[in-house]
């Protein structure tokens, strides 16, 4: 059965491949150097296989059909879809067999994810997966969340849905070695008035959260008050989905910079593995 | 005629501009969709701040603002005005 060797949540904004130079040389110094940890630890752990739990920007789903769940099961998906992104485009390789066993796995267990055999990936998952692969060659599985558009999975459900997840791949037989990962957030607003601001007190109490175990207090949070942080705060979905994957969970924050030329608060937790 | 038709129409129009480099240069035609004429006026206009007030979601919003060649402090300033304070507090604020 495989087991979960790492487990950690990174949040994800395209400056940070598109503008990287515009954050401070301290912010990334942290940032990156939280992720280059983490890069290091994959290789060291003998990561096989990579599963991403990100949000849709209206990539691959629109307002006829938006699933609150999608598992990539494909042989492989394409990406990052932005041009202006500066990551090589490329086909990226799928892990089907885990993929399928997770959908089953969760469809057994009460969730009704989609499904598809072709995720266009963009800066939401490639962003991250390229600094976990430079090479991106490390096989991934993407899920893709509905963090956008009303009505949203409640926070409480996204963490059950990750509990599945976690429970599915150390079900898996096909692999020895899997990397949980979540990419979204922090606090940030998109198309908003307040675009540009980040709300730095959210995301430290957030990440002290995890720290401390204490998700009840995370996912008891209404939709509402989850948006004083952002209307991009949303994307917290994929944070708390791996912190299920690996309950109970306790983080080790990494890195934590408020970088506004990027207009998110750039956190990177650590989520530990038993 | 809805809400739904001036999404499809803004984001038909943010992926027809970025799809092709052979769409660079030519005209997206928001004629098939069905939009009030405040939509359209919006919409030809590439008035972010109407376009936020008709309820545009803010993903699309940012795409078509990028799109049309907004900066991101240009668009925030077009919409300085939606701004509205807030009475609630989250749990972190207290």
């Amino acid at each position: 059965m495989a087991e979960i060797a790492l487990a950690y949540a990174s949040s994800h904004a395209p400056m940070m491949s598109a503008a990287r130079e515009s954050a401070t040389e301290e912010q990334r110094k942290n940032f990156f150097g939280a992720l280059e940890w983490l890069r290091n630890e994959a290789q060291e752990r003998g990561v096989q296989a990579v599963v991403i739990l990100s949000n849709e920007h209206f990539t691959n789903f629109f307002l006829e059909n938006f699933p609150q769940i999608c598992i990539g099961v494909g042989e492989r998906n394409w990406g990052p879809t932005e041009a202006w992104l500066p990551i090589d485009k490329a086909w990226i390789p799928g892990q089907p067999a885990l993929a399928q066993h997770i959908a089953r796995y969760t469809l057994n267990s009460g969730f009704d994810p989609a499904f598809s055999h072709l995720l266009e990936l963009d800066h939401g998952v490639m962003t991250v997966y390229h600094e976990l692969s430079p090479e991106m060659q490390l096989p991934l599985v993407p899920i893709v969340q509905n963090c956008a558009v009303y009505p949203m999975m409640p926070v409480r459900r996204a963490y059950e849905f990750g509990k599945a997840v976690g429970e599915a791949i150390r079900a898996f037989d096909g692999l020895d070695r899997v990397a949980v990962v979540g990419a979204g957030g922090l606090s940030h607003w998109i198309g908003h008035p307040r675009v540009g601001d980040i709300e730095e007190s959210f995301d430290r109490w957030f990440l002290e959260q995890l720290e401390e175990g204490n998700v009840d207090q995370l996912l008891d949070m209404p939709d509402w008050e989850i948006e004083l942080a952002g209307n991009g705060a949303h994307e917290i979905r994929s944070w708390l989905a791996v912190a299920g994957a690996v309950a109970p969970v306790t983080g080790q924050t990494l890195a934590y910079e408020a970088i506004y030329p990027w207009i998110t608060g750039m956190g990177v937790s650590h989520f530990e593995t038993s | 005629m809805s809400l739904y038709q001036l999404h499809r129409c803004v984001w038909d129009s943010v992926r027809f501009a970025s799809v092709s480099s052979s769409n660079a240069g030519g005209h997206f035609d928001s004629s098939k969709y069905d939009l009030t004429d405040e939509e359209r006026k919006a919409f030809e206009e590439k008035d972010v701040a109407a376009l936020y007030q008709l309820g545009l979601h803010p993903v699309l919003l940012n795409g078509f603002a990028r799109a049309s060649g907004f900066t991101r402090d240009g668009y925030r300033d077009a919409l300085t005005v939606f701004a509205t304070g807030e009475d609630r507090t989250g749990r972190w604020q207290k």
